[in-house]
């Protein structure tokens, strides 16, 4: 197994040697349900064989919940512990390093994404049948949680790389997150050039178009570009000890 | 002759801002040799280590470790090199065996090979009872037991170790010093530490480094023989005298010894209620050992024991590193009799206790 997946499943592995990953886990899918079913009428009121409010609520949780918490202690503990220099000094590039922290973490979030299929399985398929239901738009859903996913984890891996305190971390991603997210609201607020940009990084407006089964090759180079860009930079982050 | 190099650091220098933390450091560690990488704390020791296993890069100069240079073939070096990071820090949430498994398939070892190789770890560092255990509930010293099975799992030819024996007990250091003698008889390593005895323990030869800048490299003779002077230990019966003659009293012994021609400094050494021992520092030049003996009959003494040998490493240590100490403390670069001796050791202990404490 190469280095990179050994350190993938280590980071993996050891969400599950803290009561965090479960906690999370839990909270998330009460949460989930609470919002898809209770909330404003949920899921009942729109009255239609419909997931789109999955799609709306689950970014949602994962942007001031999972992937902050998931996140925050990456890199940020490795460094505040020590482990860094005992992990670097085996025999990994530090793109490994990057790289098999980043799958690691983006495994656990994955999980939690799989498992809200839980939805469209138990009301459309087994046991319950409430209706057809159209998976054309399920899928696109899916397509752009994981793409949303993946740039969101980029960003917390990002984050964790800056700093030795995963409280600091947990913070700042939280906030990274939800200014992205709400960035379209907060782009009616001020004009001009900033409005565009913050139009134009929004990741709530990036995901509607999936939520309603249209995939756009902007959205999802858009999406892959935070990724890639996020990871490049922590990459850089960590390679900066050598200099600093 | 330079196959037989293992470690090589040619003009190392780090500046980490304003500061210099290492200042144009070279030496060179050759097969086989257990090398002791002295120096007090923020001296440079971890920084060079850090530069050799490629874990920071040097701001000028270079390194070839097991004749890979640091900058070309940082991996290469790695795979060449079992590390041991100061204070051995590793992952609590894992037990000792997973730990090691992790390590070891970071470093491409198969099943077969990682079991064997399990195996004679588990023999050397003592890991048997520990091997299911969580690490976060191990104490200091099989952390430390840990952090040496973890560097020695690929079975490299060269060791670096960081401060090996720092916030271990006792008992513990005698331990691990052991293992590390064991572990060196066919190995190459460089060990850092602020103790001299571990040194005189398990090192032929010592780097002493102070303020970054290496001040004394040499077998630890050379070393000790750098100040010129030789030191006599006695040691005379403080309760019985020779055939009716009364023992010796402190003060009497002392300034008989001082009397002898060639002295240069008496210095009384701890002892217990039943002898008097004493520290005698001489020219090089000569040998006392007679004088001494005649001294001790004509006045009727029980000696007990006599020996002769080049100035304690801990002097020379001292001597070696006091005048930067002393900046940083804001006196004068002169070297003032009255200093205490522990300075140098006192301080180390001090931080470590701090980070465990963070722990």
């Amino acid at each position: 197994m190469s280095p990179m997946l050994t350190i993938a499943k280590r980071e993996f592995r050891s969400y599950f040697d803290s009561p965090l990953a479960y906690v999370v886990m839990c909270l998330t899918f009460l949460l989930l349900g609470l919002a898809f079913f209770m909330y404003g009428g949920g899921f009942w009121q729109i009255d239609r064989a419909s997931l789109q409010l999955l799609f709306e609520y689950t970014p949602v949780g994962l942007s001031v919940l999972v992937v902050p918490v998931v996140t925050m202690r990456l890199i940020a503990e490795e460094k505040r512990s020590g482990t860094l220099e005992m992990l670097i000094t085996l025999p990994v590039n530090d793109s490994d390093v990057i790289l098999g922290k980043y799958l690691g973490a983006l495994g656990l979030v994955m999980a939690l994404v799989v498992a809200t299929a839980l939805y469209p399985i138990a009301m459309f398929g087994w046991p319950w049948n409430l209706g057809v239901l159209d998976t054309g738009p399920v899928w696109a859903g899916y397509v752009g949680l994981t793409l949303f996913s993946a740039a969101a984890v980029a960003i917390g891996l990002l984050v964790s790389t800056l700093t030795e305190s995963q409280a600091v971390a947990f913070f700042i991603t939280f906030f990274v997150l939800l200014i992205l997210w709400f960035a379209e609201a907060a782009a009616n607020q001020v004009s001009g050039g900033l409005g565009d940009l913050l139009t134009h990084v929004c990741f709530q407006s990036r995901l509607e178009g999936f939520t309603r089964g249209l995939i756009d090759t902007r959205d999802v180079v858009f999406f892959l570009s935070v990724t890639v860009v996020a990871l490049m930079v922590a990459f850089r982050a960590l390679e900066r000890r050598k200099w600093s | 002759m330079t196959t037989d190099v293992m470690i090589s650091a040619s003009g190392l220098t780090k500046k980490f801002g304003s500061v210099r933390a290492l200042d144009n450091v070279s030496f060179e560690v050759r097969r086989g040799e257990v090398v002791g990488f002295l120096g007090p704390n923020g001296a440079g020791k971890s920084t060079t280590m850090r530069i050799l296993t490629c874990f920071i890069a040097p701001t000028a100069g270079s390194a070839k470790v097991a004749g890979r240079d640091v900058f070309e073939d940082p991996l290469g070096v790695r795979r060449g090199v079992g590390y041991l990071p100061q204070r051995a820090p590793l992952y609590g949430d894992m037990s000792v065996q997973e730990y090691l498994k992790f390590t070891a398939e970071i470093r491409g070892l198969d099943d077969h090979t990682f079991s064997r190789r399990l195996g004679k770890v588990i023999e050397v560092c003592g890991l048997a009872q520990t091997l299911g255990k969580q690490i976060s509930h191990l104490s200091h010293g099989y952390r430390q037991r840990v952090g040496l099975g973890q560097a020695l799992i690929h079975d490299p030819p060269i060791l670096i170790l960081d401060e090996p024996t720092s916030d271990l007990d006792p008992n513990e250091k005698a331990e691990v010093l052991r293992y590390i003698d064991e572990i060196g008889k066919d190995r190459t390593i460089l060990l850092s530490t602020h103790n001299l005895a571990e040194v005189e323990q398990s090192c032929a030869r010592a780097i002493i480094v102070s303020k970054g800048r290496v001040v004394a490299d040499g077998p630890l003779d050379d070393i000790r023989g750098k100040t010129g002077h030789v030191r006599y230990l006695v040691t005379v019966d403080e309760q019985h005298g020779e055939s009716g003659h009364a023992p010796p009293k402190a003060i009497e012994l002392e300034t008989a010894l001082a009397g002898l021609a060639g002295a240069r400094a008496v210095n009384e050494l701890p002892t217990d209620e039943r002898a008097h021992r004493f520290e005698l520092a001489a020219d090089q030049a000569g040998d006392l050992r007679a004088e001494i003996f005649r001294l001790m009959v004509a006045k009727g003494w029980t000696l007990l024991e006599l020996r002769r040998d080049a100035q304690s490493l801990d002097t020379v240590f001292r001597e070696l590193t006091r005048g930067e100490q002393r900046l940083d403390a804001g006196r004068s670069a002169e070297v003032d009799e009255d200093d205490d001796v522990d300075d140098v050791d006192d301080e180390p202990e001090a931080d470590s206790a701090d980070t465990e404490d963070k722990e």
